[in-house]
C-alpha cells in the first residue's frame, strides 16, 4: 500500500493554508482604523489550524485508495463535460432538447441501450418541463422551441 | 404545561390541509430516497431543498416536508437492507443481520412490516423525548454566551466524525476547509475577503450549491466509476401475514431501541450508526439464549430499527435547540432554515414558536403516515426500486440541475456546482469527510460572529474563550471528541464488523 495520496493531499493543503493566511495579512484596514478584532483574525486561526492538520497528513499518512484507470478515467471525464456541456446549452438549445442529450449521454455511458437512453432522456425532459411550466409556474428555457410560442 | 400548549397550537399548524399534503409527498419521496442504495438522507434532503424553494412554499410548509423526507429515508434505508442485504445507508447495516435471513425464509413481507413498526416507535418515543428535551434546553441554552457558543461551535465539530470516525485529523481538516469557503465575500464590516474581484463571489457562495455538488454530482461520478448502472437484481416481496401477537412480541424491542436510539442522537458524536447497534446488542443481550438471532429473529429487526430512528429524531435535539446539527442530515435541514432566514437556536423557540413547534408536530404525523404508507404501499416502493440506477441517477443529476438553475437562473452556480461535485469527488477518494465541510459553510458566520464579539468584549484577550465554568467544560467535551475515536473507535469499528461478520 502506498500512501502518496494522503502526502500529496497534504502538500496541497499546507500551500492553500499559507496562500490563505497570507491573504489574510493582506486585507485592507477597514474604516475606523484598526482594532484588536478585525476581517484578518478568524482567517488567520483557520490557516493555523489547517496548516496543522495538512502537516499531520504529510507525516502520519492514511493508505492510498485506488484510483481508477484507463477506460473509467475516460467515462468520468465524459460525465463532467457533458455536465458542462448541459449549463452551456442550456440557454441556447433550450430545456427540453439539452435535457434530453444531457440525460440520454449520462443513461447511455452508464451502460443504457442507446435507443432507450435517448427516450429516456426526452421523456424526463418533457415531463419536468411540463412540471415546471404548467404545475410550478416556473419558466425554464425554452431555447429552439421558442418559435411555437409565439403561434 | 404551556409546552402542551404550544404543541396543540403545532398541530394546528402541521394539519393544516396544504401542510398535511406536502408532508405526504416528502415522507413518500423520503422513503424512495432512502431506499436508492448510495442516495442517503443527506442527499436526498439536499436535491429537494432547491424544489422547496422554487415551489415558494412558506417556511413552515417547506420544513414539514423535507422533516417527512428526513424521516422518511430512514424508512426507506431497511428496503433494499431486508430485501438485497445491502443497506441503504450506514444505520441500516444492523437491520441486514435480521432481515435478510427473514426474508430469505420467505418473510420478507413481515419483515418489513415489523421494521415499520419499530422504527414509528422509536420515532414516536424519540419525538415525546424531544418535546420534552428541547424546550428544557433551548432554556438552558439561553444563558450562553459568545464564549459559550464559539466553543460549542467547535465542539461540534470535534464530534461530527463521530466515536466510531475514522480519522479525526480529516475531520479537522474538512472542517477548517469548510469554514475557509464561508469567509470568502464581504464581511460584516464591508472588507471583501477572497473574492478576487469576481462579482458572484460577493456575496459568498451559496450552500445550497455547495450541498446539492458535493453530494448529487460526487455521487453520480462515484457510480460511474464502480460500473453499479445495472442495478442491483430483482427484488420479491411475499403476501404479508403478521398476527397481532407477533406485533406484541417485538414491541418491548422496539421501546428499548427507541430509548436508547434517542439518547445516542442527541449526544453529540454518536449519532444513528451507533443508535442501531447498540440496539441491536442490548437486544441481544437482554433476550439471549431465547432468541435465534442472526438467523431471522424479528426482534433483531425491530432493536435496531427503532434504535435507528429514535437516533434520527434525537439528532433533531441539538439542531433545534442549539442550532448546532449532529449529523449530515440535520446539517442539512440547517441549511434550509438558514436559508429561510430562521436563525435556529434558542431564540427560534421564542421567535418562531409555530415553525418550531409545527415541526414537531409535523415529525408525529410524518411517522404516522408513514407507518400507514409504508405497510399498503411497500410492493410499490420494492417495483420502483426495481428501475436500475443508468436511468434514475441521470434524471436525478438533471433535477438537482434545474433545482439550482430555476434559484437564480444563473450558470454561474451551476459550473460552480460541478466543480463542488468534482472536489467532492477527490475528497471522498481521500476519505475526507464532506459533512464537516458543510457545517463550516452553514456555521462559518457565526462562528466568527461569536469569536470576533468575545474578543471585542475582553479587548482583544484570547482567555475570554475560556473564561466560565460551562465555556471550559465545552471545550474539554470537544477535546475528548476529538481524542476519543483514537482509543475507542478501533474497539468499537472491529466489534460492529463482528457482529455483522458474525451473523453471515
Amino acid at each position: 500500500m502506498t500512501q502518496r495520496n494522503d502526502r500529496l493531499c497534504g502538500v496541497l493543503l499546507l500551500v492553500l493554508a499559507v496562500a490563505y493566511g497570507w491573504g489574510a495579512t493582506q486585507f485592507p484596514e477597514p474604516f475606523g482604523g484598526a482594532e484588536s478584532v478585525g476581517p484578518e483574525t478568524f482567517p488567520k486561526v483557520l490557516a493555523v489550524v489547517l496548516a496543522l492538520s495538512s502537516l499531520y497528513l504529510i507525516v502520519k499518512p492514511d493508505p492510498d485508495n485506488a484510483w481508477p484507470k484507463g477506460r473509467i478515467v475516460l467515462e468520468l471525464v465524459i460525465a463532467v463535460a457533458v455536465l458542462i456541456a448541459y449549463t452551456l446549452l442550456l440557454q441556447p438549445l433550450g430545456f427540453i432538447i439539452s435535457t434530453l442529450l444531457a440525460v440520454g449521454t449520462l443513461c447511455w455511458r452508464m451502460g443504457a441501450a442507446p435507443m432507450r437512453a435517448y427516450m429516456t432522456g426526452a421523456v424526463a425532459g418533457v415531463v419536468v418541463y411540463l412540471l415546471f411550466t404548467y404545475a410550478l409556474n416556473l419558466a425554464l428555457p425554452l431555447g429552439v422551441f421558442s418559435v411555437l410560442e409565439g403561434s | 404545561m404551556e409546552t402542551l400548549g404550544y404543541l396543540i397550537d403545532g398541530f394546528g399548524v402541521a394539519l393544516a390541509p396544504h401542510n398535511l399534503m406536502f408532508a405526504l409527498i416528502g415522507a413518500f419521496l423520503g422513503t424512495l430516497i432512502g431506499a436508492l442504495p448510495g442516495l442517503g438522507p443527506a442527499n436526498g434532503v439536499a436535491i429537494l431543498i432547491p424544489l422547496a424553494f422554487t415551489l415558494g412554499l412558506p417556511p413552515e410548509t417547506a420544513l414539514i416536508m423535507l422533516t417527512s423526507v428526513y424521516a422518511g429515508a430512514m424508512y426507506g434505508g431497511r428496503i433494499s437492507s431486508i430485501l438485497l442485504n445491502i443497506p441503504g445507508d450506514e444505520p441500516a447495516m444492523m437491520t441486514c443481520l435480521d432481515g435478510y435471513p427473514m426474508a430469505q425464509k420467505g418473510k420478507a413481507a413481515e419483515a418489513l412490516a415489523i421494521s415499520a413498526i419499530a422504527s414509528f416507535m422509536g420515532s414516536l418515543i424519540a419525538t415525546i423525548g424531544l418535546i420534552l428535551l428541547a424546550p428544557l434546553l433551548a432554556k438552558f441554552a439561553l444563558t450562553f454566551g459568545p464564549a459559550e457558543y464559539f466553543a460549542l461551535f467547535v465542539l461540534a465539530f470535534a464530534t461530527l466524525g463521530g466515536i466510531t470516525g475514522k480519522n479525526p485529523i480529516k475531520t479537522v481538516l474538512a472542517a477548517a476547509l469548510g469554514l475557509m469557503i464561508a469567509t470568502v465575500g464581504i464581511d460584516s464590516t464591508g472588507t471583501q475577503r477572497y473574492t478576487f474581484g469576481v462579482l458572484e463571489l460577493y456575496e459568498g457562495v451559496d450552500f445550497i450549491i455547495a450541498i446539492v455538488g458535493l453530494f448529487a454530482i460526487s455521487e453520480l461520478l462515484f457510480f460511474i466509476e464502480d460500473r453499479a448502472g445495472g442495478g442491483k437484481g430483482p427484488m420479491k416481496v411475499n403476501k404479508l401475514t403478521l398476527s397481532f401477537k407477533e406485533v406484541r412480541e417485538i414491541m418491548p424491542s422496539s421501546i428499548r431501541g427507541g430509548i436508547l436510539g434517542f439518547i445516542a442522537g442527541v449526544l453529540p458524536g454518536a449519532g444513528a450508526s451507533l443508535g442501531s447497534f447498540i440496539g441491536y446488542t442490548l437486544e441481544k443481550k437482554v433476550v439471549g439464549k431465547k432468541g435465534y438471532f442472526g438467523e431471522g429473529d424479528p426482534r433483531g429487526v425491530a432493536g435496531p430499527e427503532a434504535g435507528n430512528n429514535g437516533a434520527s429524531s434525537g439528532a433533531l435535539v441539538p439542531m433545534l435547540t442549539l442550532g448546532v446539527p449532529g449529523s449530515g442530515t440535520t446539517a442539512v435541514l440547517l441549511a434550509l432554515l438558514i436559508s429561510m432566514n430562521i436563525t435556529p437556536g434558542p431564540l427560534m423557540f421564542t421567535q418562531n414558536a409555530d415553525i418550531v413547534w409545527g415541526v414537531i408536530a409535523a415529525l408525529l404525523i410524518g411517522n404516522f403516515l408513514l407507518l400507514l404508507l409504508n405497510i399498503p404501499l411497500v410492493g410499490i416502493f420494492v417495483k420502483l426500486l426495481s428501475v436500475p440506477p443508468k436511468y434514475l441517477l441521470p434524471i436525478v443529476t438533471m433535477v438537482a440541475f434545474v433545482g439550482i438553475y430555476s434559484i437564480s437562473n444563473s450558470a454561474f452556480d451551476l459550473y460552480f456546482m460541478v466543480a463542488f461535485g468534482v472536489f467532492g469527488y477527490f475528497l471522498r477518494k481521500l476519505e475526507i469527510p464532506m459533512v464537516p465541510i458543510i457545517l463550516g459553510l452553514l456555521l462559518g458566520p457565526e462562528m466568527e460572529k461569536n469569536l470576533r464579539h468575545t474578543l471585542d468584549i475582553a479587548d482583544g484577550d484570547w482567555t475570554a474563550l475560556w473564561d466560565s465554568g460551562l465555556a471550559i467544560g465545552l471545550w474539554v467535551v470537544a477535546f475528548v471528541g476529538l481524542v476519543l475515536p483514537y482509543i475507542v473507535g478501533p474497539i468499537l469499528r472491529r466489534r460492529m464488523n463482528a457482529t455483522q461478520q458474525g451473523a453471515e
